[in-house]
């Protein structure tokens, strides 16, 4: 088991180091290195010679080596974790490194696609070949120079040895000459034990650029007679616009242009992710963003209904009609609707064994319904987008997860070929999936079109939350039969959303128990969603983990304990076929969080514990948080987290991301949720809809990685989707009360109120 | 006519004073570190100082800092090596780095008036300031880091 | 000693008061009422009968209770050291504490995001040049208080901020009063307008400053 380190750990360096120097010594010699590296680069005198040996390496004659990160950087740390990878195979020296954003290429770059925590996954044979190729092209390079057999050859931080001979070179003596060798396949990989690089923790390389505010994200990127331009959309759901009157705006300082735009056209077949909210769209263009904003206030606007409309969707190869109904929706009906349709039969995903009669012969059973609402995305930065497009070629620039998913959308929309359109991948300020979407390039490119100018369109706050692709409603219903002696005989998941249902009828308990059904069934909706951070998950954690406690309650069960039982019969005696999940590895978060957290220690009992654990993105996370109550509230004080995802790449930043993803969990869980009446948003701004502010934060989040040498699985999503499930389970021993309705918050609030309602 | 001066540098510009200095200092300056995040003076990732005051420029009309002193993250420190920025790298603070800039504005003010902050100060300081990633427990720690750098004068 | 300085303050605007009612000449009547009223400065009366100016001073102050408790006014006399928020006064979203002065700490002062003037638009924070708490040592606490302690308190120099009830009179005109009505878009008013407030406010001080039971 590796510990990765925590807050304590570095605060305990400092301390120490103050202790033995008797003065501070911080070790700043990464940002030294760092800066000596950017002020070789930044010498006029230095030739601009960069030689390249793949699409992911360059390296210089005075060996600095540039390692390209093909994927988009969202905060998930692939800026230096992914190059962390090439270098460990290229036997790089990482303080001779540098680091660029690959440009969207995905011949040579590979899918370049941030979402589904993939990006570690799916870029770990890859990258690990193509360093392995070029070092050994290097060797090659130094063997021929040399005259000595390639066996011979050995490397070490970025030089190159024969030991009979006692030759030695950098890599940047040999990169020309490597250069010009084609690049092998199937050279063998590095020993897992041997890494070097990897498992060793590394700053952001682009820390530096952050905390001094260098132009970074996709809303600081300018070029020159750049205009700036917003989107006015329709107030509602639901609604398309009927007429302008634009006069008054036109008349503002600043103001280029006012015009309609029809994104798509009706017949237009869309792919899995040309989601966007509104198709019909009021523009206006200025020269700055202050002016634009103030301008759209001037607009005249009439709106009508849209109706219902027919779409054609071709997603990945599935193709589909669907209505969408026209209704302006609002919460509260959408919540009565689906208490009458979860009355109604629904589609069967998973049958074992006889659910009917087990449920029919039970001593006991108890049922459960959990509810959640739309959640936005909210990343800190807006949606926004560069484009400039001409008849001949479109370039765009900006915050994207996956490029690969809107070129061939641009491609149709422009009429132009995919060699030309450049997109540019700027550093995200967040995406939780929301930037799958790429419908904000289409807009920037249309607007740039009519505009004939280079385009930055910009959403405002309210734009961003009201004008949303957002995680569905959803709701699901849980029961468990049990017999005489409190066993537990069957398990029934039902569960239906709007517009998605959230059911993962595959995933644990399914395995488990003898006779299990999970069923489902969705309800059409206007409102558009998409994917948000660990889909349909990021509910089932809450549901199906709260469920279970409660289950081990009623079974008099200690809830790891119960749980571990659940996942021993998993692994000995399966039931059925397709269970997605390893029970050993799920087992192994769940013991080891029970170690870590000091589970079963008399002095932990001051602390309202709630245990989760969840399978998804093939990583397995288990938290335990420890409730107080502060100020007359609920407040997660610590935490500690298990998480299975094989190799750790960079531990301190994995340990970072899984402590975020508490924090995100513990603000969702406690306040997330997007509202609406009469098919408008309810929440659209910050003062509205709350987030997580650092006084809410834990004290502590202490992260433990079980240490394996499985290839990476997922981690940005993972540890996301338990939180939910452990901060209920707490929120009951804190409260006495059990809560069903997230958010949470407002849950305590009604239940205090005597008010049977849903929480949003 | 507003006469600021920014980070040292004094500068004219001919622009309408209601204008939010958030985006004249984006839009108009080109200094692009501080952020837009809300609008509303909710999110903190607008924060400058003004007379060294961690104001919200985005609901700051520039009329207010005319012939006034303001300081953006670019400017932060003498040589924008201010403690709270290293200690931010030391600590590795940022995910995606959005909200920092702000995130290190409002921290300078706190450490200004108190150099030895306790994590109750802390959070009386930054409860303004929105970190989306969840990145509070090292924003903290990376405070705590930078007094540490304060105080031993490292 | 408190009441003492404050008595000599206000003899001597009160011999300046008698200079300029002689050099216009005591026709004015409702000077006249204004200086009577002055004279009286020293809190609640207590004379055990009930007269005609008390219940009128009691009907009054249950209207400026309505006004007071409001969010607009109650907002920033909370009972914690953070001030409230919103129509529904729950707490203010980021916690910025009170501090010494009432005016905020560190990177939380209530002058950092409140401007000197409102701002057009939804969720703007309301502006004033002095926006700011009471003191920590005068904590002029509304939230959570009856009719009869607020009355009391208000009334009392010791815990209103040393007023006397002319200053009171005054203090209805004061800039940070008369921003409770003017508060920005999306914040309901206070249940009367600000000319029947001084109203109201008035004749409870004039006829007594009876505090109701």
């Amino acid at each position: 088991m590796e510990n990765s380190t925590t807050n304590l750990s570095r605060r305990s360096f400092l301390k120490s180091s103050a202790l033995a120097g008797g003065g501070l010594m911080i070790s700043f010699t990464w940002l030294s290195s760092f800066k000596a590296v950017a002020e070789k680069l930044n010498n006029p005198g230095l030739p601009d010679q960069w030689f390249e040996l793949s699409g992911y390496i360059k390296i210089t004659p005075d060996n600095i080596i540039k390692i390209y990160n093909p994927n988009p950087e969202f905060g998930q740390n692939v800026m230096t974790s992914l190059p962390m990878i090439v270098a460990e195979e290229l036997g790089a020296d990482w303080q001779q490194v540098v680091v660029e954003m690959g440009p969207h290429d995905s011949v040579k770059l590979g899918p370049q696609f941030t979402g589904g925590s993939n990006s570690v996954r799916m870029y770990w044979k890859p990258l690990r070949d193509a360093g392995a190729a070029a070092r050994n092209m290097l060797m090659q390079a130094a063997a021929q120079t040399w005259a000595v057999p390639v066996e011979e050859i050995t490397t070490k931080a970025g030089k190159l040895y024969h030991e009979k001979t006692g030759k030695s070179g950098t890599y940047g003596d040999f990169a020309s000459k490597a250069s010009g060798i084609p690049v092998p396949k199937g050279v063998k990989l590095k020993d897992i034990k041997g890494f070097d690089v990897i498992r060793h923790s590394k700053k952001n390389v682009e820390g530096l650029k952050i905390v001094r505010g260098k132009p970074l994200f996709g809303l600081d990127y300018k070029v020159d007679g750049m205009l700036i331009a917003m989107i006015e959309h329709p107030p509602a759901f639901g609604m398309k616009l009927k007429s302008f009157d634009a006069s008054q705006t036109l008349k503002m300082p600043g103001i280029k242009d006012v015009f309609r735009l029809k994104m798509y056209e009706d017949d237009f077949e869309f792919g899995g992710f040309d989601t966007r909210t509104f198709n019909d769209l009021l523009v206006v263009v200025g020269t700055n963003t202050w002016e634009v904003m103030n301008a759209r206030k001037k607009l005249i606007t009439e709106w009508e209904p849209v109706g219902d409309r027919k779409e054609k969707v071709n997603s990945f190869g599935r193709k589909k009609e669907v209505t969408i109904p026209g209704e302006l929706e609002s919460s509260d009906v959408q919540y009565q609707k689906m208490r009458t349709r979860a009355k109604q039969p629904a589609t069967v995903l998973r049958k074992d064994g006889d659910p009917e009669a087990a449920f029919k012969n039970a001593a006991q059973v108890i049922e459960r319904t959990y509810n959640a609402p739309f959640l936005a995305h909210n990343c800190m930065e807006p949606m926004n987008f560069f484009a400039h497009v001409t008849d001949e070629k479109a370039l765009f620039a900006g915050p994207l997860q996956a490029p690969g998913w809107v070129e061939p959308t641009l491609s149709k929309i422009f009429n132009l070929s995919p060699e030309k359109i450049e997109i540019q991948m700027t550093r995200m300020g967040g995406g939780f999936g929301r930037r799958a979407y790429g419908h904000y390039l289409v807009e920037a490119g249309l607007i740039s079109r009519q505009a004939k100018a280079p385009v930055k369109l910009i959403y405002s706050r309210e734009d961003d939350m009201t004008y949303g692709i957002y995680r569905p409603m959803y709701t699901a219903t849980y029961r468990a039969a049990l017999d005489a002696n409190k066993n537990l005989i069957a398990f029934h998941v039902k569960g239906g959303g709007i517009p998605e249902h959230p059911v993962h009828e595959n995933r644990f308990p399914a395995g488990a128990v003898d006779n299990y059904l999970a069923e489902s069934w969705e309800l059409p909706s206007n409102i558009t969603i998409g994917a948000f951070r660990a889909p349909r998950s990021n509910f089932n954690a809450a549901a199906e983990q709260s469920f279970l406690d409660e289950l081990a309650e009623a079974m008099g069960k200690d809830p790891i304990d119960f749980r571990l039982e659940l996942l021993q019969r998993a692994k000995e005696r399966p039931v059925g076929k397709n269970n997605d999940y390893d029970a050993d590895r799920y087992a192994g978060v769940l013991e080891l969080v029970r170690d870590k957290s000091g589970w079963n220690k008399p002095e932990n009992r001051k602390y309202n514990r709630g245990v989760a654990a969840y399978f998804c993105h093939n990583s397995y996370a288990a938290h335990v948080v420890d409730m107080v109550t502060k100020n007359g509230e609920p407040y997660v004080e610590r935490v500690f987290s298990a998480i299975d995802c094989g190799v750790v790449v960079n531990p301190d930043a994995a340990t970072n991301m899984v402590q975020g993803a508490v924090v995100d969990g513990i603000g969702n869980a406690f306040y997330g949720g997007l509202t609406h009446k009469d098919g408008r948003s309810e929440q659209s701004n910050f003062s509205e809809y709350r987030i997580i502010r650092i006084h809410e934060a834990p004290k502590s989040i202490d992260v433990h990685f079980i240490e394996n040498d499985i290839d990476p699985t997922g981690l940005g999503e993972p540890p996301f989707p338990p939180v939910f499930g452990a901060v209920a389970n707490a929120l009951y021993r804190n409260t006495g009360k059990r809560y069903y309705n997230q958010p949470y918050k407002n849950d305590i609030i009604n239940r205090k109120n005597n008010i049977d309602k849903k929480a949003f | 006519m507003i006469t600021l001066n920014i980070n040292q540098k004094n500068y004219e510009v001919d622009i309408d004073p209601d204008m939010p200095l958030l985006w004249v200092l984006r839009d108009v300056i080109g200094l692009v570190g501080t952020k837009y995040g809300c609008g509303v003076a909710q999110c903190g990732a607008c924060v400058v100082h003004l007379n060294g005051e961690a104001v919200r420029s985005c609901v700051t009309k520039v009329k207010r800092a005319d012939g006034q002193k303001v300081v953006t993250i670019e400017g932060l420190g003498l040589t924008n090596d201010h403690p709270l920025q290293k200690a931010w790298l030391e600590a590795d603070v940022p995910q995606c780095g959005y909200c920092q800039s702000g995130q290190l504005m409002s921290a300078a003010v706190l450490l200004r008036e108190n150099p030895n902050p306790t994590d109750q100060d802390i959070d009386d300081a930054m409860a303004g300031n929105i970190c989306r990633c969840g990145t509070y427990l090292r924003i903290r720690e990376a405070i705590h880091m930078a007094a540490e750098i304060l105080r031993k004068g490292s | 000693m408190k009441r003492q300085s404050e008595n000599k303050t206000f003899h001597l605007q009160r011999l300046k008061t008698i200079g300029l009612l002689v050099i216009i000449c005591s026709a004015i009547g409702i000077f006249s009422s204004a200086f009577e009223n002055k004279m009286d400065f020293t809190g609640i009366k207590n004379t055990g009968t009930i007269n005609k100016d008390s219940i009128e001073s009691v009907q009054a102050f249950m209207q400026v209770y309505k006004v007071l408790m409001s969010p607009r006014c109650m907002n920033c006399h909370p009972a914690g050291d953070v001030p409230l928020q919103g129509d529904d006064s729950h707490i203010h979203s980021m916690l910025p504490k009170r501090g010494k002065d009432g005016r905020g700490v560190y990177a939380l002062k209530c002058a950092n995001c409140h401007q000197p003037e409102n701002l057009p638009g939804l969720h703007k924070p309301p502006g004033n040049p002095n926006w700011h708490l009471p003191p920590a040592d005068m904590k002029m606490v509304f939230q959570g208080k009856s009719p009869a302690q607020l009355a009391k308190q208000i009334i009392d120099p010791a815990q209103n901020g040393n007023k006397s009830k002319a200053k009171l009179l005054e203090h209805a005109y004061d800039a940070l009063v008369l921003a409770g009505w003017n508060m920005g878009q999306g914040r309901t008013a206070p249940p009367m307008s600000h000319e029947e407030f001084v109203k109201v406010w008035t004749t409870w001080i004039k006829k007594g400053a009876y505090a109701p039971k």
